[in-house]
């Protein structure tokens, strides 16, 4: 069994969930059997949560997907972490592996480096085997579009994703080369700034605060 | 001069929670003011990645609860001090929940800085910005996750001094030492 935990904040359309199951498709093709769990709807009741440890005791491979936050993983997951190292402390049971994916708002794949750091030391601290995290850089680009309608900018991405579901079937870590696809720029870094900063006025024209964009209500 | 300071703990009384007084007492006696928010008794929402607050309501979350009040202070700082257990190399999820709520004080558009892309300021300056973390034991590869993490975040809230200062166990004298020297190289002089 492979779960994907989604741990974007958004309660739909994220692209950490475009990633996901893109990658669950591909698994499930193969005939792994795969479930779903959104980590901000996991983390609040005693239910919710025992429902989280569950899916992650019937686990063998723990996928977690989620956007870059201030250079870490946001809130959600370092919540849950916290309380899946509470049960597990060295001791899990089932000698899980896991995968991270990390796409951050910056075209630079590098800036996710350190949150993929703190899943590796998590997975360490709570005795899951680390196989490995895939980082991409500019999905916010990708808007939670799935990826099979996101056109030709994530070529590599898609390729990346199709390796890792081969490897991960294979029950192999992540290949450098699955991780360098990966972190390929879907486009040069200046126009993701153009493109970024454009989108920002379209956003807020939309919602006719374009010409407070750059307000200080904390003056 | 003015501080913000987060309280990351996640229990009364532990080690963590122990280095608040320390922190406190040190801006003190230099003479500064702080604002001081203890986390696990402050209740705020998590950030739901909507980007409202660049948006719909530029610079100001949509949700309307604690951290609006430490998204103020923040910008009224002249050093935003962060306290947290080091949590498998990063900031507790108390840190990360106000954290994450920040963004409305800076701008969604980007720059270059140095090789990378980052966002703007939203105001003209920025706090500088120093990290307190407790370990339980020795722990190399947590603190340079930790300590890099520190050199990430005052990238991107383009803060122009900054520290990360690691305590182990409970707080001793050394840990005030420890605890000084951040303060120091972030601009509390007596």
């Amino acid at each position: 069994m492979i779960l994907l935990l989604n741990g974007s904040p958004k309660p739909a359309h994220s692209t950490s969930a475009s990633l996901g199951e893109y990658l669950l498709d591909r698994l499930t093709e193969r005939g792994v059997q795969t479930s779903t769990l959104r980590i901000n709807s996991s983390i609040n009741t005693p239910e919710s949560i025992q429902e989280m440890l569950t899916a992650i005791e019937a686990a063998d491979i723990i996928i977690l997907a989620f956007p870059l936050y201030v250079d870490s993983l946001p809130y959600g997951c370092m919540r849950a972490f916290e309380i899946i190292a509470e049960k597990y402390h060295n001791a899990a049971k089932n000698g899980q592996r896991m995968i991270a994916i990390c796409n951050s708002g910056f075209p630079e794949a590098s800036q996710s480096e350190i949150a993929l750091d703190i899943c590796k030391r998590f997975a360490a601290e709570v005795g899951f085997e680390w196989m490995g995290g895939l980082a991409l850089g500019g999905g916010a680009g990708l808007d939670g579009k799935p990826l099979d309608k996101a056109g030709g900018m994530v070529r590599s991405v898609i390729e990346a994703l199709n390796s890792a579901a081969e490897e991960i079937a294979a029950g192999q870590p992540l290949s450098e080369k699955t991780i360098s696809l990966m972190a390929k720029p879907m486009m040069p870094s200046w126009l993701y700034l153009a493109g970024g900063n454009l989108s920002w006025h379209l956003q807020a024209r939309k919602n006719r605060v374009h010409k407070h964009l750059n307000d200080k209500p904390y003056e | 001069m003015k501080a913000l300071v987060l309280n990351g703990s996640l229990s009364a009384g532990d080690p963590t929670d122990n280095c608040q007084a320390i922190i406190l007492d040190e801006l003190n006696q230099a003479g500064w003011d702080a604002d001081t928010f203890v986390l696990r008794d402050t209740k705020i929402a998590p950030c739901v990645g909507c980007f409202g607050c660049w948006v719909k309501t530029p610079g100001k979350c949509l949700i309307d609860d604690a951290a609006d009040d430490i998204a103020r202070s923040a910008v009224a700082s002249d050093l935003f001090i962060l306290l947290t257990p080091i949590t498998f190399g990063g900031y507790s999820s108390e840190i990360k929940k106000a954290l994450d709520r920040l963004i409305p004080t800076i701008s969604p558009f980007f720059e270059k800085i140095g090789e990378e892309i980052h966002h703007k300021l939203r105001y003209d300056s920025s706090p500088n910005f120093a990290v307190v973390g407790t370990l339980k034991g020795p722990d190399a590869e947590c603190e340079r996750i930790f300590e890099t993490l520190v050199v990430r975040n005052a990238i991107n809230l383009h803060s122009q001094q900054y520290a990360a200062a690691v305590v182990i166990g409970d707080p001793t004298d050394e840990s005030r030492v420890t605890i000084k020297e951040a303060l120091e190289a972030t601009g509390v002089k007596k």
